[in-house]
């Protein structure tokens, strides 16, 4: 993650979690935490592969 | 550096002629100024190639993968230290090598000579602190310290840590040098200002490889970007292909790095490849108090757990 | 034949002119080296360069090139059908293209222009360009042209030879193409000197003191040297990486991709390796050139024994010693190709 930081990727739009299959709860937090910050960054303009240009 | 050579073709010959390694890993004279080979020697009589300067910056441990003979090796402090990760992860074998240890001042950065005098440098000669370099009826020497690769410049580790005999005497380590400075100028930058460095970093890369086949820490028998089915990565000249393929594969050498700077060397169009890996020294060094290769008696951070691995970036 | 003669001062308006007939391209220095680029309004090309660090071989053959396009949805009436890329035609001038590079084209046309077999993105890409080749006054240590039946005034594959002669150059039209591009740059006085590229061709190929023998080549038995025992050394410090053959003007083997995005794709071509074990793996798993001595010896049994036969004319390689300088590890093939060349199984005495 940090080198992914470190290459561009902003803060946040990368995230780890460990979530067992009992944490019901957190499975539900931890998305809506997610979402919510990817959101705040809105869309992916970097580290996204265009189609191929041609001619 | 000539005694070192010296020391070399001793140990090499008398270990050929009692027959108690098969082969000597070394390297001879290249057929360019600042190029040496590396190369097998199996011959008493063949021994007199071997040579030694500041242009052996080839890491000799990519040469031992997987061999099964009883082989002699000419191993610089980086060189040792990827020799003692081969041996942890079962890539060659400590009993089948002698180990020639050699203390190592820092190898020359060919390439700053090179955009300095052009492509029609006709030698350049060596003498440890000096060199002298030719070009059409003019010579001039500039200080060997002043032109070294940038991984020596700020090596700590100039000293062999595995060896069965030395080629000469230790030398001090540097001390005060600093070895994440790049690192630290790019972890300073915002989000879309490193994007653009790395983005700029890589457009000359012509995917040839050489940084991955250079380095004795990639064996995988295929690699991830030549794997097809399923086919992890596009072979084009897209740029983000290609920076997947840079970032993975610093990724497969995170705590396994001797920043010997085999990668960058090798690089035909002079990409600095170990900022990427430096990146992970620094993280391994800092989370971790690790450096690779340093001893035969720990498992590599990455391969082991222990409670106190920092792990808050768990949420 | 005509020798004109254009005067430095009046060449930057000659390259601006030309380019309202023509899409210039030049060499330009990008980061530390020089590579050929589409020459913008009062870009001019680097006349001064020594050489580009990798071969201009990619304005021919790109590295990536799309072929084809095709759409994966059913319900549109071209579904599955592959349609071919338009390549970009119009005309080229390659300015300042090394005589090496140029007469490289020529090896490599064999191939993708050969009786049978046409590849039109080749042609036309190539019949695209002229080519205004700048003589070599000074050439590299590593240069062994004259040797590798080229030489640094080489005019096979040329349609206009530069030679720079201080405040000026010499320009010799070799073709129609090459006088059409000078009536278009407004480049028309006549040299009085014209017999003076005789003897700067002269010096120049004195400067060459590198060089290789070919001449036994031909007569080798293939298999001779295919078995030959020096190879194992040869291929030892091999790191098998492809700088070798991407930097090469000469080479041209590439692989065929599809990439998909969703329902639409583009069929690529990119170059490809000999170095590389991918290159020859079956869908077997099996790889008849499994090993790195296999594939060095591929590399330099294809360029100094295979295009000899197949072709008579000569080994696949221009001399312009960009493998040599750009290999990680000094695998030299002026080395190589004499020890190919001097090779005798009779006289060899085998350890064993
Ligand atoms: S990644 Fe580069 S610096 Fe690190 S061990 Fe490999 S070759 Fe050496
Ligand atoms: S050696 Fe250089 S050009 Fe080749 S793949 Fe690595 S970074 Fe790219
Ligand atoms: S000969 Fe040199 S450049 Fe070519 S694949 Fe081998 S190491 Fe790379
Ligand atoms: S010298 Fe090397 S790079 Fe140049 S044409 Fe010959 S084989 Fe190719």
């Amino acid at each position: 993650m940090n080198l992914m930081e470190h290459m561009g990727i902003e803060p946040g739009r990368l995230q780890f979690s460990w979530i067992s299959s009992a944490e019901s709860t957190k499975f539900v937090d931890v998305v809506k935490t997610v979402t919510a910050s990817v959101k705040a960054l809105g869309p992916n303009t970097t580290y996204n592969k265009q189609a191929v240009k041609v001619a | 550096m000539s005694g070192y050579q010296d020391k070399i073709k001793e140990v090499a010959l008398r270990l050929l002629k009692d027959g108690s390694v098969d082969m000597v890993i070394g390297f001879r004279k290249g057929t360019l100024p600042m190029m040496n080979e590396p190369c097998f020697i199996r011959r008493p009589e063949d021994v007199h190639q071997l040579v030694w300067d500041s242009n052996c910056g080839i890491n000799l441990a990519n040469y031992l993968t997987d061999r099964k003979e009883k082989i002699a090796v000419v191993a610089k402090g980086c060189d040792s230290r990827n020799i003692v990760t081969h041996i942890i992860e079962n890539k060659i074998k400590r009993e089948n090598l002698h180990i020639i240890g050699v203390p190592c001042q820092g190898m020359v950065d060919k390439r700053r000579i090179i955009s300095e005098f052009g492509d029609t440098l006709l030698d350049v000669a060596d003498d440890g602190e000096n060199l002298k370099i030719k070009i059409h009826g003019s010579e001039k020497s500039l200080k060997k310290t002043d032109v070294l690769q940038s991984n020596c410049a700020a090596c700590i580790h100039r000293n062999p840590v595995l060896f069965d005999e030395l080629a000469g005497e230790l030398v001090p380590e540097q001390a005060g040098v600093d070895r994440y400075a790049e690192v630290n100028r790019v972890e300073a930058m915002s989000p879309q200002e490193k994007w653009q460095y790395f983005e700029d970093l890589l457009s000359p890369c012509i995917r040839c490889y050489a940084c991955r086949n250079a380095c004795p820490l990639c064996y995988c028998p295929t690699c991830f970007v030549d794997e097809s089915r399923p086919q992890w990565v596009g072979k084009s000249q897209d740029p983000i292909d290609i920076r997947t393929f840079h970032f993975l594969r610093a990724y497969h050498c995170a705590g396994r790095c001797t920043d010997c700077g085999a990668c960058e060397r090798a690089c035909p169009v002079g990409i600095k490849v170990r900022q990427f890996t430096s990146k992970l020294n620094k993280d391994a060094f800092e989370m971790f108090g690790w450096e690779a290769g340093m001893t035969l008696d720990e498992r590599p951070p990455l391969d082991t757990y222990k409670p106190n691995d920092p792990n808050d970036f768990i949420k | 034949m005509k020798v004109f003669t254009i005067d430095k001062k009046e060449w930057a308006l000659g390259i601006e002119k030309a380019k309202s007939a023509y899409q210039v391209l030049g060499p330009v220095k990008e980061k530390e080296w020089h590579c050929f680029k589409a020459l913008g309004k009062d870009e001019q090309p680097d006349m001064t360069y020594t050489n580009t660090r990798l071969s201009p071989k990619f304005l021919v053959q790109p590295q990536t090139e799309p072929m084809f396009t095709y759409t994966l949805d059913e319900s549109r009436p071209d579904h599955h059908i592959l349609k071919e890329v338009q390549e970009d035609v119009c005309p080229k001038a390659v300015i300042g293209i090394r005589p090496c590079d140029a007469a490289a084209f020529l090896l490599v046309k064999r191939n993708f222009d050969a009786p049978q077999y046409q590849d039109p993105y080749w042609l036309k890409a190539y019949n695209s360009m002229t080519f205004v080749g700048l003589a070599c006054n000074d050439p590299c240590p590593t240069c062994f042209c004259t040797s590798a039946g080229c030489g640094p005034f080489h005019e096979a594959g040329l349609d206009v030879l530069l030679v720079d002669s201080g405040d000026r150059f010499l320009a010799k039209s070799l073709t129609d193409k090459g006088i059409a591009l000078l009536a278009a740059a407004g480049w028309n006085s006549l040299a009085d000197d014209a017999g003076k590229i005789e003897a700067m061709k002269q010096a120049a190929e004195s400067r060459i003191a590198s060089r290789i023998s070919t001449d036994r080549l031909k007569a080798k038995e293939t298999t001779h040297i295919y078995d030959a025992p020096f190879w194992e050394d040869t291929a030892f410090s091999c790191i098998n990486c492809g700088t070798c053959t991407y930097s090469c003007p000469t080479c041209w083997c590439f692989d065929i991709q599809d990439e998909n995005r969703g329902n639409t794709g583009v069929r690529l071509r990119n170059w490809d390796s000999c170095m590389f074990p991918l290159f020859t793996m079956h869908g077997t798993g099996h790889n008849p050139r499994g090993a790195k001595m296999q594939r060095v010896r591929q590399r330099f049994m294809h360029k100094l024994k295979y295009y000899v036969d197949k072709y008579d004319n000569g080994i696949q390689c221009v001399g312009c010693g960009r493998c040599i300088r750009l290999c990680p590890v000094n695998i030299d093939i002026r080395k190589v190709c004499n020890q190919m060349n001097d090779y005798d199984p009779a006289a060899c005495v085998c350890p064993a």
